[in-house]
């Protein structure tokens, strides 16, 4: 038998390898070096090389792991370059906002940095996979890192206790997740998505069964009601940098395998999932939205707005049942979430002197008056999250809506602009107390040079989506292509 | 018996055992006795393997969920409690809720299986194994190897699963180890 | 000869067992127990698959190996939790779950 080597294309991976093997180089080099810093600047590093790496990858659609054979585990097109510029840029907003509170919490460890790589490589794959056991399997990749680091501050128990109820509920929902994705097998035969799309018939009850499973799986993990009972506790629990990268993370990486999934295997059911899809994100616009007005937390109420966005990132991927340019405004919605979410919570972490404290509504109150310029940068990013113009957020709900339209979701874009009016509340909340209280404090706030750092790059993206939408857009509409060729072309 | 088979008639009994163990593992006070259980359950399932040809799937039952997952429980509820006292309240206050979710769930998945299997309709509802060369299920552990380090099938997820392994036993080392400077501190 | 479906109503009877003890039970360690029973019931239909529509290829197999292996990191990653928070509190906050609420 002559041995015909396999003609293996890494270069589509490198973004992956280049996180893991960091992971992997970061483990080894902590049997040498105890110093910090190291791990800091060297995952930073590895984060930005892979981003470049990838963003280099933009337009050129190198296609799939191996040249020849069967259905190709992964593939990268424009649409998984996009998602994961969004995942890599959101573990380099981590890092930098979370330099000084890993410091000042003496939570900085070199197993934080594992970790993180471990699971930006599962987000990461979670976007690329093209084969539902690969999407499984990078799921866990995702998952279990994170459950651990959740429970990071292991000398606190709100944080072991909700890393432990992020790990029950994970687990639990991996379980459906995974039962659901098997009735799809045993629909079909077959586990790459090109595959089943080309056996599925509409309405093979089996397949809809299996798909049902697998919507309630992706609903626990995005956040999305009636499975959304963790969020709260887990994002209060947390370390809030480590709420920060799940926020963005987790979120991003569920929705980059969600659209993938049912846009690529399932279209032929997509009346079904359009309208499950649809209910649930009214659901999870009122009751995400509803619940955010009770909160004191600050971080709690930013566990119920992540809720509430997963609601209208959800509108978009209904809508992409209907017409594929809804993915367009999903992934620019999602940018702009990025950025919005991520300066958030940098401002939180700043103001977080102490772990667990100082993320409380009151403690917001004369902002203004202790650091003028992270109350101005937090007043945009509420402006932004509310959706008011010209902001990220404005451009995203913008397109998300005009896609609601364009599918005949009205009845969904309607609930969606008045909830959007009611979030209002909540995050004006925050701007009120900022400017309109004098606290007990009068300190001014200390941010670290990487804070900053991290902040101005969250304004200036938040800033420029709102300003400048329409070029990004573009860009959003030409990730979509490529999934829609790889839809035709099987 | 019943007009079945001696191989349905072995299926049903593996069945019942698995099933009536796994209730006693969701329903017993004593967390140890459930953990004993959980095996006889996994033994079950294993059985259940052997009958459908798996006979490396259930060798690595036995090896990975009663030898270690099981062992692994069971030091986990003898490090955290006091086993042979452990006589609480097992349920929280959702149990008829989830008593209800479960059987609406078993009823309808058995409705779609029995109604709609399979989704080829010319074959019957009651699809048997298609009959099959036993060389190639024989064979299926050789094509299983293969397909872990070929690129064209499992060599991606088999290192993406590797690594999140590793990910796993780093997490748990980190989390569960003592931490003596903090305690000083 | 055994019907197709009875093994997958063999299973979805375990992934019942597994949906009811997850939602019910009070006992961290109890609702990781009935997570491993959900993921044999996964396993259950998966064998079941490959041997009744997919004999010739071992997806079903590769898969089920792959269940097996995130069966034991979500076992040992559970464990190291429960443990390390049994080790801050003697009465257990694993011992008061109510996954459904919040």
């Amino acid at each position: 038998m002559d041995f015909q080597p396999p003609i293996i294309n890494l270069l589509i991976v490198a973004p992956l390898l280049i996180t893991m093997g960091a992971g992997l180089f970061l483990m080894l080099l902590n049997i040498f070096c105890k110093r910090d810093g190291v791990y800091y600047w060297l995952t930073l590093a590895a984060i930005a090389a892979a981003l470049v790496q990838n963003v280099a990858m933009w337009g050129h659609e190198y296609g799939t792991f191996i040249a020849r054979g069967s259905y190709p585990m992964v593939v990268s097109d424009n649409f998984s370059v996009f998602l994961n510029s969004i995942l890599l840029l959101s573990g380099i907003g981590t890092l930098l906002i979370s330099r000084n509170y890993l410091h000042r919490t003496k939570l900085e460890r070199p197993e934080f940095y594992m970790l993180m790589l471990f699971s930006l490589s599962g987000m990461m794959m979670m976007g690329m996979a093209n084969d539902l056991i690969l999407v499984f399997v990078a799921l866990e990749l995702l998952s279990i890192p994170l459950y651990i680091m959740a429970g990071l501050a292991v000398s606190r128990d709100d944080s072991k206790e909700s890393a432990m109820k992020y790990f029950l509920l994970g687990a639990f929902s991996s379980g459906i997740f995974v039962y659901g994705i098997a009735l799809i097998y045993g629909a079909t035969g077959a586990t790459a998505l090109p595959a089943v799309y080309a056996v599925l018939e509409a309405g093979s009850p089996l397949a809809m069964a299996g798909t049902a499973f697998l919507m309630v799986g992706f609903a626990f993990k995005i956040g999305a009601v009636p499975f959304h009972m963790w969020t709260p506790d887990v994002y209060e629990g947390a370390p809030t940098v480590v709420t920060a990268f799940m926020s963005v993370g987790a979120k991003v990486a569920g929705f980059a395998a969600l659209l993938r999934v049912f846009t690529v295997a399932l279209p032929a059911m997509s009346d079904a999932w359009m309208g499950a899809l649809a209910l649930i994100a009214a659901l999870t616009l009122i009751i995400g939205n509803v619940v955010a007005l009770m909160q004191t937390n600050i971080k709690r109420m930013l566990g119920y707005s992540s809720i509430a966005h997963a609601g209208y990132l959800l509108i978009g991927v209904a809508a992409a049942g209907q017409h594929s340019e809804a993915v367009g405004s999903v992934l620019l919605y999602m940018l702009a979430y990025l950025f919005t979410t991520m300066g958030a919570f940098g401002v939180v972490i700043a103001l977080e002197h102490k772990l667990g404290e100082g993320i409380m509504l009151e403690d917001y109150k004369g902002l203004a008056k202790r650091n003028p310029w992270l109350s101005a940068a937090m007043l945009v990013f509420m402006l932004s999250l509310t959706g008011v113009p010209p902001t990220g957020g404005f451009s995203g709900k913008f397109y998300i809506f005009r896609s609601a339209v364009e599918a005949n979701l009205w009845w969904l874009a309607i609930i969606a602009i008045m909830t959007s009016v009611v979030s209002g509340y909540y995050y004006l909340r925050v701007v009120f107390y900022m400017y309109m209280f004098d606290g007990d404090r009068t300190e001014p706030v200390y941010a670290g040079t990487a804070l900053k750092t991290g902040l101005l790059i969250a304004l200036v993206g938040t800033l420029w989506l709102g300003f400048f939408p329409a070029g990004w857009f573009e860009l959003a509409y030409k990730a979509v292509i490529g999934t829609t060729q790889l839809l035709a072309g099987g | 018996m019943f007009g079945l088979e001696f191989d349905q008639i072995f299926f049903v009994l593996i069945a019942a055992v698995t099933l009536g163990f796994s209730v006693l593992v969701v329903t017993m006070r004593n967390l140890f006795h459930a953990a004993l259980a959980l095996m006889v359950a996994f033994l079950g399932v294993a059985v259940t393997y052997v009958t459908l040809g798996a006979g490396f799937l259930a060798m690595a039952q036995l090896l990975v969920y009663i030898g270690a997952i099981s062992i692994l429980i069971i030091f986990g509820i003898m490090m955290t409690r006091r086993i042979m006292s452990a006589e609480e309240e097992p349920f929280n206050g959702q149990a008829g809720l989830a008593a209800f979710t479960a059987v609406i769930f078993f009823a309808f998945t058995t409705y779609v299986f029995i109604n709609y299997w399979p989704a080829v309709p010319a074959v019957s509802p009651l699809a048997m194994a298609p009959e099959v060369d036993p060389a190639m299920i024989d064979n299926s552990v050789v094509l299983l190897g293969q397909a872990f380090v070929n690129p064209n099938a499992y060599v991606l997820p088999f290192e993406v699963a590797s690594v999140m392994l590793l990910a796993a036993l780093v997490g748990s080392v980190f989390i569960a180890k003592p931490r003596i400077q903090e305690a000083e501190a | 000869m055994i019907p197709m479906s009875w093994y997958l109503i063999f299973s979805a009877a375990l992934f019942a067992i597994g949906l009811y003890g997850v939602m019910a039970r009070r006992n961290a360690i109890a609702i990781l127990m009935s997570v491993e029973l959900l993921l044999n019931a996964v396993n259950i239909n998966l064998v079941t698959f490959w041997r009744y529509r997919t004999p010739d290829r071992s997806v079903g197999l590769a898969w089920a190996v792959f269940v097996l292996a995130v069966a034991a990191a979500e076992a040992a990653v559970g464990l190291a939790l429960i443990i390390s928070v049994y080790r801050n509190r003697d009465s257990v906050i694993a011992e008061e779950l109510d996954l459904l609420r919040n």
